[in-house]
């Protein structure tokens, strides 16, 4: 007998996919092999420790979300593929973020910083990312640990964006650009992971933007997904016996909250 | 009261300054005269000491602190918690920064964060501490300059408050679910 905790835990469906990006990718430097994971991940690609989990459902409560279907095929399709690049666009790099990288770096620098990619994304309703989310994505994707991302590593941040809008759209059934706390936790169980709904409400409430009426734009629904499987993760490393229960000490608390959160 | 908190700035150990003085200071950091000052007008007129710009993650932070109404800035009354809050940490951080580098390295932070007292079974590794200067120290020079120590002693204030609320018998062991553990770490960050 064992906790489920969702997310293809154990052995489930479709495990985060867990390579990572680069060799020097930080704060998110999940273990490549949990020993937890099942299957290898399926959509393979190599920036995916973060990516975007299938659709694991087997561990979320109840039917779980709308039928998938509409990212089902998502996450596969753009990594390194021989795309059809015209000039000087690098193999591998996807054609529109290189456009955008373009535009965004106008120093012409061949890097991008924290205020630059600011300037390359936006929530639907045209605001800037959060401060908090674009550190977070370039502490994943920064592999040289400099603060800034090269072109192959906001390419991989490009793919990573576009799948997680994939499901925000998804789940944002009225279109209104925010996903409220009950859409957040048709999302999470959706994703295969156990929480009551009383968990997402809490989260929403949290991460609503000050003035504005609750529910969380992209940006924070990125982070909060990430974070989500990052932490999970850390539980997961201590509750070897998996009872869904863990001891932990103070100071082991800390280090899993600081390495693993930011 | 069991023993105090050893991450909180410690209290009243500047004077209040002067009303004048701080309604002088007030105005000049708003620059829109909106009567609250915001993220980036504070972050504007703090300096860490070392020419780059204040980290807007303890920008955040700090204004989230004070803003009581949660109006995405402080008015004057709650700009004076603010204005204390940085004076406190910044003579603890000169206190340590014996050189005058604007930056303190590992045994020097260990040493201030251990300064306020700190219950036996909260003790921390030097490794520990390796791994703070490491995730805070944002200009990648293995120190910590004054706006990244602040943001790390903030954090840590957060989870060691979270962590206690669990540790009943203060032994410095937790026994947690699944969803508590994302709970604590989710509510703090």
């Amino acid at each position: 007998m064992s906790f489920n905790y969702g997310q293809g835990y154990p052995g489930g469906g479709n495990p985060p996919p867990s390579a990572q990006y680069g060799g020097n990718y930080g704060a998110y430097g999940a273990p490549p092999s949990a020993p937890y994971s099942g299957a290898p991940g399926p959509t393979g690609g190599p920036y995916g420790a973060y990516g975007v989990p299938g659709q694991g459902g087997q561990y979320g409560h109840g039917p779980g979300g709308p039928p998938g279907g509409s990212y089902g095929g998502y996450g596969g399709q753009a990594y390194g593929g021989p795309h059809a690049s015209a000039g000087n666009i690098p193999p591998g790099v996807n054609p529109e973020a290189y456009q955008w990288f373009q535009s965004v770096d106008t120093d012409r620098s061949g890097f991008i910083n924290l205020k630059e990619l600011k300037q390359a994304l936006v929530n639907s309703n045209w605001s800037a990312f959060n401060d908090e989310t674009c550190l977070m994505m370039i502490n994943i994707f920064d592999k040289t640990r400099s603060g800034r991302i090269d072109l192959f590593g906001f390419s991989a941040l490009w793919d990573f964006m576009q799948r997680w809008r994939a499901i925000f759209q998804q789940h944002d059934r009225d279109r209104s650009g925010c996903i409220s706390g009950m859409e957040l936790q048709q999302a999470l169980a959706q994703m295969g992971y156990n929480l009551s709904p009383q968990f997402s409400e809490t989260v929403v409430q949290r991460f609503t933007v000050r003035g504005m009426r609750p529910g969380i734009q992209l940006d924070r629904f990125i982070q909060v997904c990430t974070q989500l499987q990052s932490m999970t993760q850390v539980f997961r490393e201590r509750d070897t016996a998996m009872t869904g229960n863990i001891r932990i000490s103070y100071e082991d608390f800390l280090s899993g909250a600081i390495t693993r959160l930011m | 009261m069991a023993y105090h908190s050893p991450y909180r700035a410690p209290p009243h150990m500047n004077a209040p300054p002067d009303q004048g003085f701080l309604w002088n200071i007030f105005q000049r950091v708003d620059k829109d005269r909106s009567g609250v000052i915001s993220d980036s007008e504070l972050q504007q007129a703090l300096s860490n000491g070392t020419w780059t710009p204040f980290n807007p993650v303890t920008v955040r932070s700090i204004i989230s602190m004070f803003d009581r109404e949660n109006k995405g800035g402080v008015n004057f009354n709650e700009f004076a918690g603010v204005w204390k809050y940085i004076t406190d940490w910044q003579n603890i951080f000169r206190t340590y920064d014996r050189d005058n580098s604007g930056f303190i390295d590992k045994n020097e932070l260990k040493q201030a964060l251990t300064g306020f007292g700190e219950h036996p079974s909260y003790r921390l590794s030097d490794q520990f501490y390796g791994t703070l200067i490491d995730k805070f120290d944002r200009q990648r020079k293995g120190q910590v300059a004054f706006d990244d120590f602040i943001q790390c002693c903030i954090v840590l204030q957060r989870l060691t408050d979270v962590f206690r609320r669990y540790d009943t018998d203060q032994d410095g062991w937790i026994q947690v679910s699944y969803e508590q553990y994302l709970s604590m770490v989710f509510n703090i960050v």
